[in-house]
């Protein structure tokens, strides 16, 4: 088990310094930074006194010595644009964006899971039909579009709801519903064929030869097993609701990580992109790294193997 | 000090003066008349809320770190005061100094303090604040203004000299209106606190105070009731930063916001048409226009000017301004901002595809010609899309070439681009920086010179005589005009909603600025 968890350890660890390689190089492949903190036409002077206050003027080695010498002390630099450490800027976003994250994972999964139990019993049937145009809509409708039309029907139309920003629960409605839908299309699709897998095993027929009723089969033989996969999917989307909502995020003026990644990419704020993607990063590492262990720690086949 | 003082007229209008030579008294009456603080109003009262198109920075609470941009002075109007600043009454409006003059020899400005103004914690503000933001100001130009001056020296409390290396005519042009490093900030505030604890808790001397910061949600600001102008009749501002312009409008249109800012297009049409809401176009400091970088390769057809004229004369500049703009931009006819000192009004640009066709063929090409790229920066396709129909339509036939923003002014500065470039330019300064940038020997966007402007542009530089240097700098943009350097399109309108509790917008008030200014101006209407 010692070795499982070293090995899998190390595994994490290149993991995230691949991570750090790729994103300090790719992020500078966008272009340069101080090109869009200063008017066209700005003289050379002020553009190499940019260059020189970000150490952008230095060898990219040097840059990326430097970023990963911060790293390793927890510093994930200072942002370009803000000039406020990039840990700072996420720390004050962090709670929105786990706010509206657990909003609309609770209900990707009230709306997913019981839609896609219902579709996988009811195979091509109306509920069936019905799920499949829900995770068909929440899949494919660009969420700025149904953000939008949120907007003009319950905020300007309607009236009940604030357009924009945070601050109390009814700010959290549309922007939950329209991150959430996507996932809760995701959550529907996963479910449903993770059931219909368990609904065909051979313990759930003997489970149905014993006479059980069909109620107490689905309940308690497919249900609990068909939910592995979507939980461990749900764990790894909450994050990425976390870190990467920016579309609804800009939409909708949330002020979570999501908007905060958007205006690191929109004024190549590499130090915020690049805490934003390693954080996010990391997150996902850990999670994976999480179930790793625990999945060995249940089946020894796993650590066992070489 | 100096002797004699030669002192600057703040002048009406968009071209103020920078070295007129008026007698001291006349200085004086407008200065003061335009400076005294006014009888107090009615207690502030009632919020106004803006909806802002762009992340609010801390970098921009602090004067000393202004970049090359507009939107930071959106905050600076509110939370901090110049020395000399952009007003309605003209750029160059006496602020926290009452009066300056310049030295005959153009080798120092000496600056009188305005008596009794205070900063948001009380303290007075004095020359060593002045002379401690300069020397801490590390923004846009800096450079350029550390270079050149030789000394800042405050022989009392009122008063501050700066003395410069050599004459420069553009002194107060810098110190005044393309950078910060006239905003004053409280020295012992700073070093007690630190740059990073100014940023977290700027105190200036604006008519507004630092309330609260949320990053990325809203800055707040609550009234300073002793801000030397007048105080400000609304108490509290809020600034919300809503990024997607859909959602402003929403915002706007459900009364959560009061002002909106960059409304464009078919959303701008869809704010006219709302009951209670007003359209408010403003025009910046931002000419477009097309740049011909071929045009001194003898073997391009960009070469012969009646080809550069006909592109010019092929541009509907009237429709294009309706369907993108609603008619708000300028079509000035000149590549440089009309709101820019020492500008010279070209006749108005025509549409005439007929003449447009008929000068291609004397040019030698009846049938027209394929005139390669036409590059422009993505942001502002829509432009390019419309212009080069219109070259199209008389036989300049290019294809558009869409580049994202920093790459196409990279490409641009670097040269690299030929045929057609569609260009923009928002930076500070007067004409005599624009045309530094653009039209002469080494310029940063320019791909070739002319000698004749050149000798002028040298001219003008050691030039004293306001008025002198005034009609070289008007005529080399007549140089520009008649050689059909460029071909101008428009100068770019700035389209924000106001909704209707609001009385006094501020929009419009300071000539090319797009944003609300003065905030002590603004006022809600009575209930």
């Amino acid at each position: 088990m010692k070795e499982f968890v070293i090995r899998r350890f190390g595994y994490s660890v290149v993991s995230l310094f691949l991570l750090s390689l790729t994103i300090f190089f790719f992020v500078r492949v966008t272009g340069d930074p101080a090109t869009l903190l200063v008017e066209p036409g700005t003289s050379e002077a002020d553009i190499a006194a940019i260059h020189h206050q970000f150490g952008l003027d230095r060898p990219l080695w040097v840059q990326y010595g430097l970023f990963m010498a911060k790293l390793a002390h927890g510093d994930l630099g200072r942002s370009f644009y803000y000039q406020t450490p990039v840990m700072e800027l996420y720390l004050s976003r962090f709670p929105h964006s786990l706010l509206l994250a657990v909003a609309a994972m609770a209900f990707s999964l009230l709306v997913g899971i019981p839609s896609g139990v219902l579709a996988a019993v009811r195979v091509g049937r109306f509920w069936d039909s019905a799920g499949k145009l829900f995770a068909l809509l929440g899949l494919s409708l660009p969420s700025f579009w149904v953000g939008l039309v949120l907007i003009l029907f319950f905020s300007v139309y309607l009236r009940w709801l604030p357009s924009s920003g945070a601050g109390g629960p009814l700010h959290l409605i549309m922007p939950a519903f329209a991150l959430g839908w996507y996932f809760a299309a995701a959550h529907m699709r996963l479910t449903r064929s993770s059931m219909l897998e368990v609904l065909g095993a051979d313990y759930v027929k003997l489970a149905r030869l014993k006479g059980l009723p069909e109620s107490l089969v689905i309940a308690k033989h497919a249900f609990k097993n068909a939910l592995i996969p979507v939980l461990t999917l749900a764990g790894i989307n909450l994050i990425l609701m976390i870190n990467v909502a920016v579309v609804v995020e800009t939409v909708f003026a949330w002020p979570g990580v999501g908007r905060l990644l958007y205006e690191g990419i929109t004024f190549r704020d590499f130090p915020v992109v690049q805490g934003v993607v390693l954080i996010s990063g990391a997150m996902i590492v850990c999670v994976n790294l999480l179930v790793d262990l625990v999945y060995a720690f249940i089946d020894p086949r796993i650590r066992l193997e070489k | 000090m100096n002797k004699p003082g030669v002192p600057v007229r703040p002048e009406e209008g968009a071209a103020a003066s920078a070295l007129a030579r008026r007698d001291v008294l006349g200085l004086l009456t407008l200065s003061l008349g335009a400076g005294l603080p006014q009888p107090s109003a009615a207690a502030p009262a009632g919020q106004v809320t803006w909806g802002v198109h762009i992340s609010l920075a801390p970098t921009w609470f602090d004067p000393a770190e202004t970049p090359g941009i507009i939107t930071p002075f959106m905050l600076m109007y509110a939370m901090h005061d110049a020395m000399v600043k952009p007003m309605p009454g003209g750029q160059l409006t006496p602020c926290l100094a009452e009066s300056w003059s310049a030295a005959e020899d153009g080798r120092s400005y000496e600056f009188v303090l305005r008596a009794g103004t205070k900063f948001h914690n009380g303290d007075p503000i004095t020359a060593d604040d002045v002379k401690f933001s300069f020397e801490r100001y590390r923004g846009t130009s800096s450079d350029v203004l550390k270079q050149r001056v030789e000394a800042v020296e405050t022989p009392d409390q009122r008063h501050v000299v700066f003395r410069l290396k050599d004459p420069w005519p553009d002194f107060l042009t810098f110190y005044a209106t393309a950078t910060g490093a006239g905003w004053i900030v409280p020295r012992k505030y700073v070093e007690k606190v630190g740059d990073d604890g100014f940023k977290k808790a700027p105190i200036g001397a604006g008519p507004y105070k630092f309330a609260s910061f949320s990053p990325g949600l809203e800055l707040v600001l609550e009234a300073f009731d002793q801000y030397w102008r007048k105080t400000p009749s609304v108490k509290r501002l809020v600034l919300r930063v809503i990024p997607d312009e859909s959602t402003r409008l929403a915002a706007l249109k459900r009364g959560e916001i009061d002002i909106a800012y960059s409304i464009r297009s078919e959303l701008a049409e869809e704010l006219q048409r709302t009951p209670g809401l007003v359209l408010k176009p403003t025009v910046g400091s931002a000419p477009y226009w097309l740049y011909f970088p071929e045009q001194w390769d003898p073997k391009s057809p960009w070469h012969d000017q009646r080809v550069r004229l006909a592109a010019s004369l092929a541009i509907d500049r009237e429709s294009i301004n309706q369907a993108l703009t609603l008619g708000h931009s300028h079509l000035t006819g000149s590549v440089f901002p009309e709101n820019f000192e020492f500008y010279w009004p070209p006749p108005k640009p025509a549409y005439d595809p007929e003449k447009a066709k008929k000068l291609l063929a004397e040019a030698g090409h009846p049938n027209g010609f394929d005139a390669g790229f036409y590059t422009c920066d993505s942001s502002y396709a829509n432009i390019g899309e419309a212009v080069l129909n219109n070259l199209v339509a008389v036989g300049i036939r290019a294809k558009l070439r869409p580049l994202e923003r920093a790459g196409f002014f990279k490409g641009y500065a670097d040269k690299k681009f030929k045929n057609i470039i569609q260009g923009a330019s928002g930076a500070f300064g007067n004409l005599a920086t624009r045309l530094e940038t653009f039209a002469v020997k080494d310029g940063t966007y320019a791909y070739g010179h002319y000698d004749d402007l050149d000798a002028l542009f040298a001219q003008q530089a050691a030039e004293l005589d306001y008025q002198k240097r005034k009609e070289i700098l008007q005529k080399m943009q007549e140089i520009v005009h008649e050689r059909a350097m460029y071909a101008p399109i428009w100068q770019l309108a700035f389209i924000s909603g106001v909704g209707p509790r609001v009385g006094e917008s501020g929009f419009g008030r300071i000539a090319g600025f797009v944003y609300t200014a003065p905030y002590e101006d603004i006022t809600l209407k009575q209930a």
